[in-house]
């Protein structure tokens, strides 16, 4: 069942009530209301028309260029939230997105989802985003707790390095909790799936018309396949970043 | 005899500013070496830079023959060992704290059967009861976390130690304590910044920052 445009343009009604709270208790976030929803109205149209458009000419090559959008985007996303060794990030972050990209998408499409071509971007496009997504934040994450990991004692780490650890074992620490604060957030929200709020991509796929046991089936997949995307990205960006991060007598380059 | 440390520094730098130049020094066996000189003329950059955790420098070090390079950063901190004015012990029991280097690739290869033996003996030599080993390293003095630091450092049996300010932040007995045990019992080479008048008499050869320049009384008091 479709929305008509009148229904989504009555659907901004409902923001009347935010910006009265606002007004009412004097927050300066009416502009920034404004701001978001303009843009993001904006954003929605190009991207439904430009998604309409390329789903429809079913191309490999402009599915596989849209997806180098998504994954440049997403370098620059956690480039720009990230506010320290700014200058090694972007080959850590890279690498790491491209990993996580090309050992999971084959899988998923190969032997689970099965479109047919293989690079219906219908299916493509969707699933990667929502990969993508996940990947993007449990990276920016990984990247900052281990950091403030290491900010936080760099007198452990080198007591560790006098006391004869090499670098590997100097860094497993932090690494250890970084990892461990990155991904529990993931595997809690994994654990309430369903009971507390229908995930977006079930709920989407349910409003479009689809059986909740079809919608359930692609959400599980999906779950599967964004733990897995965000557990490759988070270690292969700290064992790059480590790698960046420390010279060959273990020290710490760029400063503390 | 002199031929543990061949020191041999053109330029030590701190930020890129230079410290000091031409430092040509010569180390042996269980020499006991205090570095003097005023705040900020090179003092900890030099001792920092004798166990690869300083590379601001342009010359050469050899230790044992070789330079200093051709080591691996872990194997080499545990021959050439730093004990700094605060030791970070950890979160655990003062056991987990001794124990920590074992888990060290360092470590991995070494002898251990007399290390409870050596660990009882240190312990006694540094005037603690064995209890010490279950308490709690939160719930140490500063004076106790320091020996217990240098327990834990001499255990791995370095050949020189390196010392900054250890007992800067004692009381006259703590420190007391401590240098009798060090001077007393330890049998390899000591290089050390110290202020502390207790130990001034103990050395046999001080190196002196002054003006950019390091003097070596080259042993004679």
């Amino acid at each position: 069942m479709d929305i008509s445009y009148l229904g989504v343009a009555l659907g901004l009604v409902l923001l009347l009530y935010p910006f009265l709270i606002f007004a009412h208790l004097k927050i300066k976030l009416s502009r920034q209301l404004f701001i978001s929803i303009s843009r993001m109205i904006l954003q929605l149209s190009l991207v439904g028309i430009w998604l309409e458009f390329i789903f429809n000419q079913k191309l490999w090559w402009l599915t596989l260029l849209w997806m180098l959008v998504m994954v440049s985007t997403a370098i620059f996303t956690i480039k720009g939230r990230l506010k320290f060794q700014r200058k090694i990030l972007l080959p850590v972050i890279s690498t790491a997105l491209f990993t996580s990209g090309i050992i999971v998408m084959p899988w998923v499409l190969i032997m689970i989802v099965k479109p047919q071509p293989l690079y219906d971007p219908m299916y493509v496009i969707p699933i990667y985003g929502m990969i993508l997504g996940n990947s993007m934040n449990s990276c920016a994450l990984v990247l900052e707790r281990f950091e403030n990991g290491l900010a936080d004692n760099w007198q452990a780490y080198f007591t560790r390095i006098s006391l004869g650890a090499n670098l590997w074992e100097a860094v497993l620490p932090p690494f250890r909790k970084a990892l461990h604060s990155a991904l529990l957030p993931q595997l809690l929200n994994t654990a309430s799936m369903g009971l507390v709020s229908l995930p977006g991509m079930m709920t989407g796929q349910i409003l479009g018309g689809a059986s909740p046991l079809v919608a359930i089936k692609y959400q599980m997949m999906i779950m599967f396949a964004i733990f897995s995307a965000a557990s490759i990205t988070d270690y292969v960006a700290i064992r790059l970043y480590i790698l960046k991060r420390f010279d060959k007598y273990y020290l710490p380059k760029g400063g503390r | 005899m002199k031929n543990l440390l061949q020191i041999d520094i053109k330029h030590l730098y701190y930020k890129n500013k230079t410290l000091a130049r031409d430092i040509k020094l010569q180390v042996g066996h269980k020499e006991r070496i205090l570095i003097v000189g005023a705040t900020g003329t090179g003092k900890s950059s030099l001792l920092n830079t004798l166990n690869m955790m300083n590379q601001s420098y342009e010359g050469e070090i050899l230790f044992g023959g070789r330079p200093l390079n051709t080591y691996h950063p872990h194997e080499l901190r545990t021959r050439i060992s730093m004990v700094m004015q605060e030791t970070y012990l950890g979160e655990g029991t003062v056991q987990d704290a001794l124990d920590e280097p074992l888990a060290y690739c360092a470590q991995k290869d070494v002898d251990h059967t007399d290390r409870k033996e050596r660990i009882y003996q240190l312990l006694e030599d540094f005037k603690l009861s064995p209890e010490y080993l279950g308490q709690k390293n939160s719930q140490l003095s500063g004076g106790e976390k320091q020996r217990i630091g240098l327990i834990r450092t001499l255990l791995l049996r370095p050949d020189i130690l390196l010392l900054d300010e250890i007992t800067s932040a004692l009381d006259q007995k703590t420190s007391g304590i401590i240098s009798d045990s060090i001077f007393g019992t330890y049998p390899g080479t000591v290089i050390a910044i110290s202020h502390d008048p207790l130990w001034q008499e103990r050395w046999n050869r001080t190196w002196r920052f002054e003006g950019g320049k390091l003097i070596d009384n080259g042993g004679v008091k």
